[in-house]
C-alpha cells in the first residue's frame, strides 16, 4: 500500500491560466508541490502510471487533483469518470474542478460523476491567490487523505 | 434583487458536547447560516425523507452542507451515506465527514461511498473554531453548489425537475 505525497496535480491546458495558478500557489507561500499536466490523456497516463509517468518516485500520486473541464483530447469529465470507475484505490483521490464554467449542467455533471468540489476561476489574480490559499489549507493541511491501497 | 436566505447547515452528531462546541464555534465565527442539529442517522433519514412533521421543506429545507459523524447510534454515518448516495437530490449536496475516527478503513469506505471530504474533529475549542472557519471559508465561501433540484414525494417516482 502506498500513500499520496503532498502533491497537487493541476490538469490545465491553458498555459496562461496554468502559470497564474502556479504563481498564485507560490505567492501564497504554500508548501505544496504543484505538477501541471496539459491535457486529459496525459492526466490519465500520469494517474495510471503509464509511460512516461511510470516511475512513481518521480511522478507520485497526488493528494488532490485540480481539474479543468475543457481539455484537449480527453475532457475533465472523461478523466473524472475514468478515475471514479477504478477499483484499485485511485478512485478515492479527491478531485476539485477548477473551471471558468458556471453552467448548471457542468456543475451537476461534475457532482454526478463524483467530483469532491467545484471551484470557478475568479476574475482577478488577487482573488485567485486568496482562493488557492484557502484551497491549500483545506485540502492539504486539514482534509484527511484517503489511503489508496495501490501497489 | 432580493438577497436569498443563507442555506441550512445540517450537523449529524450524537455527542452533545461535540455538537455544542461546533455550534458555538459556528456562531462565534460569524456564520449566519441556520444550523440544524440531528442526533442520529435515523433522524437524518427522516429529515431527508421528509417524514411526518419534517415534511415541510419550508421549515426543514434540504441543507447546502452536511457535517456527518461516523459513530452514530442505530444507523451509522457510513450506512446513512450509502442510503443517500443513489438519491440524486442528496448526492449533490457536499457532505463532510467530521469524526474522531482515524482508522484508514473508515476513511477509505467514506471516500468510496462518495463523501466529499474527511475531517478529524478536535476536543479543543481553539482547534474547533479554526476548523469551522475553514469549513465556512471553503464550502460556503468558495465551493460552487449544485443548483437546487426539487425532490419528489415518494422514492418510487424518482426526481422531479420543474
Amino acid at each position: 500500500m502506498i500513500s499520496t505525497e503532498p502533491l497537487i496535480l493541476l490538469v490545465e491546458d491553458d498555459p496562461a491560466d496554468a502559470r497564474l495558478i502556479q504563481r498564485a500557489f507560490e505567492k501564497a507561500a504554500l508548501g505544496a508541490r504543484v505538477t501541471r499536466i496539459p491535457n486529459g490523456d496525459d492526466a490519465v497516463a500520469y494517474l495510471a502510471g503509464h509511460e512516461p509517468f511510470d516511475n512513481r518516485t518521480s511522478y507520485p500520486l497526488p493528494a488532490v487533483i485540480l481539474l479543468d473541464i475543457k481539455l484537449p483530447r480527453r475532457s475533465g469529465f472523461e478523466v473524472l469518470s475514468w478515475l471514479r470507475s477504478r477499483r484499485d484505490g485511485l478512485q478515492r483521490i479527491p478531485v476539485v474542478m477548477l473551471t471558468s464554467s458556471r453552467h448548471n449542467v457542468d456543475v451537476n455533471r461534475a457532482y454526478d460523476l463524483g467530483a469532491n468540489s467545484y471551484l470557478t476561476k475568479p476574475d482577478t489574480n488577487e482573488q485567485l491567490t486568496k482562493m488557492l490559499s484557502t484551497f491549500d489549507q483545506y485540502w492539504m493541511a486539514y482534509n484527511e487523505h484517503p489511503s489508496l491501497g495501490v501497489s | 434583487m432580493v438577497e436569498s436566505q443563507p442555506g441550512t447547515i445540517l450537523l449529524i452528531e450524537d455527542d452533545a458536547a461535540d455538537a455544542s462546541l461546533l455550534i458555538r464555534a459556528f456562531k462565534k465565527s460569524g456564520v449566519t447560516n441556520p444550523i440544524r442539529h440531528l442526533k442520529d442517522g435515523e433522524d437524518a433519514l427522516a429529515y431527508f425523507e421528509g417524514i411526518g412533521e419534517l415534511g415541510d421543506r419550508g421549515k426543514n429545507p434540504l441543507p447546502i452542507l452536511i457535517l456527518l459523524d461516523l459513530k452514530l447510534p442505530r444507523m451509522s454515518g457510513l450506512e446513512l451515506l450509502q442510503w443517500m448516495r443513489p438519491r440524486k437530490h442528496l448526492r449533490r449536496i457536499p457532505l463532510v465527514i467530521l469524526t474522531g475516527e482515524r482508522d484508514p478503513t473508515f476513511r477509505e469506505a467514506a471516500y468510496d461511498l462518495g463523501a466529499n471530504s474527511y475531517l478529524i474533529k478536535s476536543p479543543k475549542q481553539e482547534d474547533v473554531l479554526r476548523l469551522v472557519e475553514l469549513i465556512q471559508q471553503y464550502w460556503i465561501g468558495l465551493n460552487e453548489p449544485a443548483p437546487i433540484v426539487l425532490e419528489s414525494r415518494g422514492p418510487w417516482f424518482g426526481s422531479v425537475h420543474l
